[in-house]
């Protein structure tokens, strides 16, 4: 099997360095073919390798697996019979996750690229580069995080797309907000990187190895030999952290939703499709570990229930079309966790799919939208547009229908792929454990509801009524020999939204289509065709061959009458939701401020920011200031200066020891010569 | 008949000190410089004195080195002095100040 894994690797690092050094110097069209060249071949790869790995599906990881150079190789680290040599290789992992991965990453991290093209056209030359090389290292190192084959490596790539997604939320640096919501981002980031550091810490004390499994060079791995126990399950949970950190979940969600002051593509790439559901991979690719915790497992189901309903139900009352789809995706998220916790990590895996093309193909309508009409993002002041806006308009309906569950689209098979398996799952356990999954999968269903109702409150509110803005800022120079009658209010800005140009409506039509088809790799057992499920056919090896994994998960089976009762809750629900949205705002979205305490909860998002604004950042200021005063100020500042006070003062009196009267020096010198004499006079 | 020694240190310690007494009072540096040749050849009378005491060469050698040294310090010593003058027109040693701390 020729591996190209280095290569998906290394093309974009080298477009993020040639744009980096000489981005500045280049002409536009340069810019775009390093940026896109280096991502397109690189997709192409990523192609080449998902279709090998598909011809011939690995026997055990090390058939896939590539080492590239051995990094560290240190003698016997400690003593006695756990005694193990460290050994860190840089190595490429091409196993069906990653190669699925990989797929998602650099497919639609190339369409964007392609779509930026045209969103970011009214940047000035260097900033125009600086975008297109900000993304090419964050392709780099996600590509790095989902093909390493260590626990090291998937570290540095942690690192890396963190420290991207700051670079790119403040992308826009003269924009404090933008600053504030990237230092946020960073910050809850590495509280996650710390949570996988200590995780990787403990695992190779345990196992004295950070391979993820017996790799080509006989080093031994570490998920293979997962064994159950305390230490286990606090590994698990600290790799918990940092997906809760990495993929937006309670209780580390907070920076998701500020990260919209990023660039919209850089929203529907790093803060929708890829970079967030690095903690969907991570627990996929760490199954061993949580299979063997039920412990660490139910949290995570847990809170990714929480977090879908939590984060539903904050963006049933958003205003800003950017903050309501990325709370959804916080939701959506929660639905990939709340799978994993059920031991049903393929499903988890393809509503991560799913999620990127829909959620993704969201983001880029919305930014189509917020382009169109230079810049405003606030839906009281859309509305109408489907008239100018038509491509926009279908592929933004498209989505929505897919991530409203709406047969037959893609959110359809993986959102209920999801819920048959909780339900399964739940009737499988006994004790409150069951029960505990029951709640979850109700949880699923009235978040599918609510994922429906806002999702077509935003179609309404966005495409439908009359228009209630007063038109693009920036385009607003007149043409010629129109003059537009103003007496319904902003219909003259009206006439001045254009649609997109077509570099940014082709990634949109393209990903409709996979919106619509992607949902077509999972299972078919509903309607009969039970040998369909090739995605499902595609994972097992990674979660079922012992090579991989040293338990097995064995899913639980779905009997097919559960099923079809959550599939037809779940579509019930959505429909109900649909027409909840379009009988509330058929006239158009009109925003109502309610008094109403419950409302005002959760418009408010529940207070979590002020809280922590409170409990937290206050009194850590507050600290600062009181440590910059006393401890900066008057210990520190004050004690040197009262060193150079004492040294002052004391040169003062000196210095008029200086009278510059030679005879004065020669009488010191005649009295040091006469003391000189009676020393040696009186010493005899 | 010989002339004790310790008349001749009385004389040298005499001269000595007219010398310091110069250098301390006096502002002329060339009144200076004739006091410090008054202290550099009172310390020559001293050393011939206890070189004929001692009936010993040594002393007369340093006498020669300390002549030697006195000369190229009066040249070195003039010529600065010279060169002030030319600058400052005035040769007073308690003008020349501006080392004061």
């Amino acid at each position: 099997m020729t591996n190209l894994t280095v290569w998906i690797l290394a093309l974009p690092l080298l477009g993020f360095v040639i744009l980096s050094l000489a981005g500045r110097a280049m002409a536009r069209p340069a810019v775009l073919t390093v940026a896109l060249g280096t991502t397109g071949i690189a997709f192409l790869f990523a192609f080449l390798s998902f279709l090998s790995v598909h011809g011939t599906p690995p026997s055990s990881p090390a058939a896939g697996d590539q080492v590239i150079y051995t990094w560290v190789n240190s003698g016997a680290v400690g003593a006695g019979p756990n005694a193990n040599p460290l050994i860190i290789s840089f190595g490429l992992l091409l196993d069906p996750l990653s190669a699925v991965m990989l797929m998602v990453v650099t497919g639609v991290g190339f369409l964007i690229h392609i779509y930026s093209a045209g969103y970011m056209h009214e940047e000035s030359d260097g900033e125009f580069s600086r975008f297109f090389s900000y993304m090419n290292f964050f392709i780099f190192a996600m590509v790095l995080l989902v093909s390493a084959d260590n626990f090291l490596f998937l570290l540095v790539g942690w690192g890396l797309v963190g420290l991207a997604s700051f670079l790119l939320i403040g992308f826009w640096y003269q924009r404090r907000s933008a600053t504030a919501a990237a230092l946020k981002a960073l910050v809850i980031n590495i509280i996650g990187d710390f949570g996988l550091m200590i995780a990787i810490f403990l695992i190779f004390k345990t196992y004295g190895t950070l391979n993820f499994y017996n790799d080509s060079n006989g080093t031994i791995g570490v998920l293979n030999q997962a064994a159950p126990g305390l230490t286990t399950t606090a590994i698990c949970l600290l790799l918990f952290i940092a997906c809760a950190a990495k993929s937006a979940q309670l209780p580390l969600y907070m920076w998701l939703p500020d990260a919209m002051e990023g660039p919209t593509p850089v929203s529907a790439l790093i803060h929708a499709a890829t970079m967030v559901t690095a903690g969907v991979y991570l627990v996929a690719r760490a199954h061993a570990f949580f299979e063997v915790s039920p412990t660490a497992l139910l949290i995570v189901a847990v809170l990714g229930g929480l977090t879908a309903i939590f984060a539903a139900s904050i963006a049933v009352f958003q205003l800003d079309i950017k903050r309501v789809l990325a709370y959804s995706t916080i939701s959506q998220l929660g639905y990939m966790f709340m799978s994993e916790g059920a031991h049903d990590y393929s499903g988890g895996m393809f509503h991560l799919i799913t999620h990127a093309y829909f959620k993704a193909l969201l983001f880029l309508a919305a930014g189509a939208v917020i382009h169109a009409l230079g810049g405003e993002q606030d839906m009281r002041k859309m509305g109408g547009l489907r008239h100018r806006l038509k491509i926009t308009f279908w592929t933004f309906l498209i989505a929505a229908l897919a991530i409203s569950g709406i047969p037959p689209l893609s959110g359809f098979w993986s959102k209920d792929e999801i819920l048959g398996s909780l339900l399964a799952h739940a009737s499988a356990t006994p004790g409150k454990t069951g029960d505990i999954f029951y709640l979850l999968w109700a949880i699923g269903l009235i978040t599918a509801g609510l994922t429906a109702f806002y999702m077509f409150r935003l179609v309404m509110g966005i495409f439908f009524g009359r228009y209630r803005g007063s038109g693009p800022a920036q385009h607003s120079e007149e043409v010629e020999g129109t003059e537009i009658e103003e007496h319904i209010q902003g219909h003259g800005g009206f006439y001045r939204i254009y649609e997109a140009p077509a570099v940014m409506t082709i990634p949109l039509i393209i990903l409709a289509i996979f919106s619509v088809i992607g949902g077509w790799i999972g299972s078919f057992a509903l309607f009969g065709a039970r040998n369909w499920h090739p995605l499902e056919t595609f994972l097992s090896p990674v979660f079922t061959n012992p090579a991989w994994s040293a338990t097995p998960v064995a899913s639980p089976a779905v009997s097919l009458s559960a099923q079809w009762l959550s599939t037809g809750l779940s579509v019930g629900l959505g429909v109900l939701g649909i027409l909840g949205a379009v009988a509330l705002y058929r006239k158009g979205f009109e925003y109502k401020e309610s008094k109403n305490d419950f409302y005002q909860l959760v418009f408010h998002k529940y207070y979590i920011d002020e809280l922590l604004t409170a409990i937290l950042i206050n009194p850590l200021l507050w600290f600062g200031r009181a440590a910059s005063q006393l401890l900066e100020g008057d210990v520190l500042d004050g004690g040197s200066r009262g060193v150079a006070w004492v040294f002052g003062r004391t040169s003062a009196g000196l210095r008029r020891l200086q009278t510059g009267y030679m005879r004065n020096y020669a009488l010191a010198i005649l009295f040091g010569v006469i003391l000189i004499v009676i020393y040696f006079a009186v010493r005899g | 008949m010989s002339i004790p020694v310790s008349w001749y240190l009385v004389v040298s310690a005499i001269i000595f000190t007219i010398g310091i007494a110069g250098v301390l009072i006096r502002r002329n540096p060339l009144i200076i410089f004739m006091s410090i040749e008054l202290m550099l050849n009172a310390v020559n009378l001293s050393f011939v004195a206890f070189s004929h005491y001692l009936d010993s060469v040594d002393g007369q050698m340093f006498v020669f080195l300390v002549l030697t040294v006195a000369a190229a310090e009066v040249v070195v010593g003039l010529a600065i002095i010279v060169s002030i003058f030319r600058t400052r027109r005035n040769i007073d040693v308690d003008d020349m100040n501006i080392l004061r701390g």
